[in-house]
């Protein structure tokens, strides 16, 4: 197995390379936006995707762990979902603050998907406080799990509730109220390409951290060095 | 299995009445409650008085007061509801004499009428004292009514969860802020429409659904939070 693996990382390096080359070779510029901003869509929407993703991929773990069979895996697992979840949401907010900057002349002006994302971050960071919380590794990992059910629940508000108090001058979504894909071909093969290559990085890298997560837990306790 | 000799209701009930002897002895959260709220009253009244802000603006700036009052008062009295119970190592007895859910919803009922009884208090001062206008007196009841409903079981599902971690104090508004965030900007929104005279529009009927939605998740999560 070992060779095939470290064949598919190699292949995801060449993926993301080629995607960053499309990005700014390949694929035209979009009308209507300052510049070359809009290249900045091949790397905001992926991360924006992949933090989504990442969530709830740590909200499918959590329950798994609540009502299946308790096993640590499932803990270690959803924790490290959440972790990366929040490198690649801040990621997005950033590339998202920077395109703000040049498009709407503002870093920040709470539009409402920028206060959508900045809640789920506030959210998350509070998971990886109350993990920091607790020792008792069963405790922690029960609380923990609980408390991310709970956001199933309470993030959606962030998502589709909250957003509609204001209007946004956020770029339509991609797939747009029609359900219709309304892009130009050569920019859409390089968004897909760019989500497919984040989505599995996230995977290769949820992977690892699960498994870091493990070696550290199983780790047994450093003794004192005898003088 | 023997027959329980408690039924549900009875259990809830018993618990709900456990926490309101226990409270008015002590009248630790009430005093904490009222206190704190009537504490920043009086500094967000100095400060800004009824002549420190503009009619227009008030509008729109005193409703956010007012929830931000009620959001740190609950943040300061509730968490103990399930903090009391570790610290006097009464929670083992509670797990024997309660089913999970009825403790949950005994807890939350004693949880909303502190609230309610807050905001009894606290609201009608802050519109005496700030010189509010409200245009439609229903409907601002009915917001606080249903915000706080919301405060309540969003925290005590947030009590039941830090009372077992370090550091309770801090961790309560770490953890219950980013979960009742909608909730108060959408009671935020409901009050200014109550005050403006605006319809209440969908955002009642988004709180009501926050609110179901919290309490559904909190009986489903709160056997898993309270049973080790």
């Amino acid at each position: 197995m070992e060779p095939v693996k470290a064949l598919l990382a190699w292949l995801l390096w060449i993926w993301l390379a080629l995607t960053i080359v499309g990005a700014f070779f390949y694929a035209p510029l979009a009308a209507g936006f300052i510049g070359q901003s809009s290249r900045i869509l091949f790397f905001h929407v992926p991360m924006a995707w992949t933090a989504f993703l990442a969530f709830y991929v740590a909200g499918f773990y959590s329950l798994r762990y609540l009502f299946g069979r308790r096993s640590a895996r499932d803990d270690r697992a959803a924790a490290a979902a959440i972790e990366l979840g929040l490198v690649f949401g801040i990621l997005a907010t950033v590339t998202g603050a920077i395109w703000a900057r040049i498009m709407w002349g503002a870093y920040w002006n709470w539009d409402p998907r920028q206060t959508s994302i900045v809640l789920a971050l506030i959210f998350y960071g509070a998971y990886l406080a109350l993990r920091d919380a607790v020792e008792d590794g069963e405790k922690r990992a029960r609380l923990a799990a609980a408390y991310a059910v709970l956001g199933l629940a309470v993030t959606p508000f962030f998502f589709f509730i909250v957003p509609r108090i204001t209007y946004s001058l956020h770029p339509e979504p991609v797939i747009n109220a029609q359900g219709k894909i309304a892009m130009e071909p050569r920019m859409l093969q390089v968004l897909l390409s760019g989500t497919v290559g984040f989505t599995a990085l996230f995977f290769w890298v949820h992977n690892l951290q699960t498994r870091i997560r493990r070696l550290r837990e199983e780790r047994p306790e450093p003794r004192e060095i005898e003088a | 299995m023997g027959r329980r000799a408690s039924s549900w209701a009875e259990e809830a009930a018993a618990v709900f009445a456990k926490e309101w002897r226990c409270e008015l002895r002590t009248r630790y959260a009430l005093n904490t409650l009222a206190l704190f709220a009537f504490t920043t009253l009086v500094i967000v009244s100095v400060a800004l008085g009824p002549l420190g802000i503009a009619l227009s603006q008030g509008t729109s700036v005193l409703p956010v007061l007012l929830w931000l009052i009620l959001l740190f008062a609950v943040a300061a009295g509730l968490p103990r509801a399930f903090v009391h119970e570790e610290e006097t190592q009464t929670a083992t007895a509670l797990r024997l004499a309660a089913r999970p859910s009825a403790l949950f919803c005994g807890k939350l009922a004693y949880g909303l009428i502190l609230v309610l009884a807050l905001e009894a208090i606290v609201a009608p001062l802050f519109v005496a004292v700030m010189s509010l206008g409200v245009a439609r007196p229903g409907a601002f009841v009915a917001a606080l009514a249903a915000g706080g409903l919301g405060l309540a079981a969003g925290s005590t599902l947030v009590a039941a969860i830090i009372a077992q971690a370090r550091g309770q104090g801090t961790l309560f508004a770490v953890l219950s802020f980013p979960v009742l965030l909608p909730l108060l900007l959408l009671s935020i929104e409901l009050t200014r429409n109550a005050v403006a005279g605006a319809p209440a529009g969908m955002a009642l009927l988004q709180v009501l659904l926050y609110d179901a939605m919290v309490i559904v998740v909190g009986l489903m999560l709160f056997p898993s939070v309270w049973n080790p």
